[in-house]
């Protein structure tokens, strides 16, 4: 390769897109360093801690896609404080003033402004495409700018965002000669939508694939959308009212069958289930369905239709659907590859909804399963073994027994035989959390076994420090590790500083970790950034007694080229 | 300005420590943070009890006993969590309260309840308010109690019938008296 001109490495480098190729790529040699950032042209940072706008825009000046990730994990589930960070209007500042010509960017558990919004739209000519994913902060006026000011703007898809709906007119701030719009996702959106400007826009987008509705989209609006946009790929339903006078629907039936090209189908926010037949027709095209939060689905209506979907790889389900649904699910879906069943019932009202039965009869009638996630009531040892045998092809398996603690239901054992033969099994398992009573020797078996592991969220599991020290040992390619509410303390954070510097991140809540383990950390370990986060206490830890040993309630620790980060609130402690 | 004895008693509100897991729940000062109490009982304050703080072993006879009150627990996105919830307290009437200074959300049960009397008793418990919806006589209370209707406008809370308030009310604010001019007031 060496006696290639610069143009034909550059040329043969434009067909490897994943970043991780990328960055092996740009570690051969410095030549090769050199044509690999000038010709990089997305570019994907987990943290954006890690590094500065300013470094980025350095090394790749040609930067025309952007991905960033904010929060850690846990601040899906309200570990994280709000104001913990993870601000992007430093970012699009930076890239303003840059000049750089960005045309995507992908945002996920970050804090957007209007401002970043307004920003954005009118910073950058070529803008096309903005995908934000559980971030919050910002309101429909900066919808409204991003929809007037981004003549290109091919995607806006906006996934389970809070977002304060000012119930303004951002549908109508598309100009009319905005005619390029591929996808339309404002599901999250919790107020009224204007339906003439949705069906004009939409009229005027003959090359959208996507769109999904909000709440406030009712079934008369619905049917005329679709009618308009036959072409749809991927449907996501608003609302599917009661009730709905016979000619709507009779509108929306015929409207359902001309779309051919639906693949995927999600929302149903609230639905009247015997509406349901109304898109049996298109059923059998279906790839993807996303039923998880249609609440008001379940029992025969929500078996018809998933008999009709024999195509399906991706199916997202509550748990009402029950054993003995997850039964026909296997009989019918042979080509599914990705189940996530969620829990309808928060409150732990003790509803065996589904049970290791359910995720046996799928493992036995599913080859093609590799990715799954599993709220239930109960688990054993045995379907766990089972599990292991029929599915070895398992990249991400995700397992949540509700209640914390709950051993084999049948033996009273732990489950670490269970798991222990998940990661045994599964060689390209790269994705794990476990639950239910685990001891010491699930982590020996994960360490053990577990080589492709890049990310495993713990929870009340071990006994002692040598978990945590089996895993950080054993998984090479670690990458993201979370533990909660287990007795892990100082001796396993401390036992290998060096193996921080090969992952992402490492968060720790609730375990035995202690004020002065840490600090002995941050001061082995310069370039990490370690966090100390102490919401019940204003005041610095140290003002308290024994500070040393006194425990450390959450910890978020990451690598990072740039040192300590400027916008942390009073609350976060950065050793 | 004249009004209902009934509806004034509502507005009469003292500032008060919001219940008895204070010490339990941080207060940072964001007006806005959206947790549901439920979410709040802690494990981390079920570790200030037991020494070890974490349970692991079938044999530790010290289980907390709330563990699915446990912050975080089910680990369900917080987004997908309150659509969870808002689809289990639809059908019955339940509408969130926030108060100013506090930063979690309470949720009530307005279909239960028969009258502002027996809501201002209501907020008092929950909030820890003694003297909600006592009249003191001469006296202005810091706090006043405004709700959000179906036009998403802010109301005084006691202005129109119980009945008609129960089916416009979508949320409750408890807000200090000087910070609300102009609350009430239908917006043009």
């Amino acid at each position: 390769m060496n006696y290639f001109p610069d143009e034909v490495i550059e040329h043969v480098f434009d067909f490897v897109t994943s970043h991780k190729d990328r960055n092996a790529i740009s570690l051969v040699c410095k030549s090769w360093y050199k044509i690999e950032r000038f010709s990089r042209q997305k570019v994907f940072i987990g943290n954006c801690y890690a590094i500065n706008p300013e470094r980025l825009l350095r090394r790749f000046p040609c930067l025309k896609s952007l991905t960033l990730k904010g929060k850690p994990h846990f601040a899906d589930f309200n570990l994280v404080p709000h104001e913990w960070g993870g601000f992007v209007l430093p970012w699009i500042e930076a890239l303003a003033r840059s000049r750089v010509g960005l045309e995507e960017l992908r945002l996920k558990r970050m804090v957007v402004t209007d401002e970043s919004l307004e920003l954005l739209s009118r910073s950058f000519v070529n803008f096309k495409s903005l995908v934000l994913v559980s971030c919050e902060g910002f309101t429909t006026d900066g919808l409204a700018s991003i929809a007037a000011n981004c003549r290109h703007l091919r995607d806006l898809d906006l996934q389970e965002n809070e977002i304060d709906d000012h119930r303004g007119q951002w549908l109508s701030c598309f100009p009319d000669t905005c005619t390029t719009l591929v996808t339309l996702n404002f599901a999250c959106l919790e107020g009224e939508t204007n339906l003439v400007a949705l069906e004009r826009l939409v009229a005027r987008s003959p090359n959208l694939k996507s769109l999904k509705l909000n709440r406030a989209v009712p079934l008369d609006a619905l049917a005329r959308l679709m009618a308009c946009a036959p072409q749809i790929v991927d449907l996501g339903v608003g609302s599917y009212e009661n009730d709905p006078d016979s000619e709507s629907y009779m509108k929306l039936k015929a409207a359902i069958k001309k779309c051919t090209s639906l693949r995927s189908l999600s929302g149903f926010l609230e639905a009247a289930p015997h509406c349901l037949s109304a898109f049996h027709p298109i059923c059998h095209n279906l790839t993807s369905l996303n039923l998880s939060y249609a609440a008001e689905i379940h029992g025969s209506h929500l078996i018809k239709l998933i008999q009709h979907c024999k195509k399906l790889q991706r199916l997202w389900i509550l748990d009402s659907i029950g054993d003995k649904g997850l039964e026909v699910v296997a009989s019918t879906c042979k080509e599914l590859q990705e189940l996530r069943v969620f829990p309808s019932d928060l409150l732990g009202g003790g509803n065996t909804a589904v049970t290791e039965e359910g995720l046996v009869a799928i493992s036995a009638g599913c080859p093609k399963l590799h990715s799954i996630l599993y709220f239930c009531q109960q688990m054993t040892n045995a379907a766990l073994v089972t599990v292991a045998k029929n599915c070895p092809n398992f990249i991400r398996f995700r397992l949540c027994i509700l209640e914390p603690n709950k051993p084999d239901h049948v033996t009273s054992q732990p489950l670490d035989e269970g798991f222990g033969a998940i990661v045994k099994a599964c060689k390209s398992l790269r994705r794990l959390s476990h639950s239910g009573l685990l001891t010491d020797q699930v982590f020996l078996y994960i360490g053990m076994y577990a080589n492709q592991l890049e990310m495993l969220s713990i929870a009340f599991a071990g006994d002692t420090d040598k978990g945590m020290l089996y895993v950080l040992n054993g998984c090479k390619k670690m990458k993201k590790l979370e533990i909660r509410d287990s007795p892990f303390g100082d001796t396993a954070l401390l036992a290998d500083v060096s193996k921080y510097e090969t992952m992402r991140s490492l968060w720790m809540s609730s375990c035995e970790v202690t004020l002065s383990g840490c600090k002995r950390l941050a001061q082995k370990a310069p370039w990490l950034n370690v966090e100390i986060i102490n919401e019940n206490d204003n005041n610095r830890m140290e003002e308290n007694g024994h500070e040393g040993r006194q425990k450390v309630d959450k910890m978020y620790l990451y690598r990072t080229v740039v040192g300590t980060r400027m916008d942390a609130p009073p609350f976060v402690w950065i050793l | 300005m004249a009004k209902e004895g009934l509806g004034l008693e509502i507005t009469e509100l003292r500032l008060g420590l919001p219940g008895d897991n204070y010490s339990e729940i941080s207060i940072w000062g964001s007006k806005n943070k959206k947790r549901v109490l439920s979410d709040m009982m802690t494990s981390s304050s079920l570790n200030t009890e037991n020494e070890n703080g974490v349970v692991s072993s079938a044999e530790d006879e010290s289980l907390p006993v709330v563990k699915s009150q446990a912050v975080g627990w089910p680990p369900v996105c917080s987004y997908r969590r309150q659509k969870n919830n808002e689809e289990a307290s639809k059908a019955i009437g339940y509408v969130k309260v926030s108060m100013d200074g506090v930063p979690y959300l309470r949720k009530i049960d307005l279909g239960s309840s028969n009258g502002y009397n027996n809501l201002a008793t209501v907020l008092e418990n929950l909030f820890g308010c003694l003297g909600l919806g006592v009249a003191k006589e001469g006296k202005k209370c810091e706090y006043i109690i405004i709700y959000e209707d179906k036009d998403r406008d802010w109301m005084l809370v006691g202005d129109v019938p119980w009945q008609m308030f129960k089916e416009s009310c979508k949320r409750l604010r408890i807000v200090k008296r000087s910070d609300a001019t102009g609350f009430g007031l239908q917006r043009d």
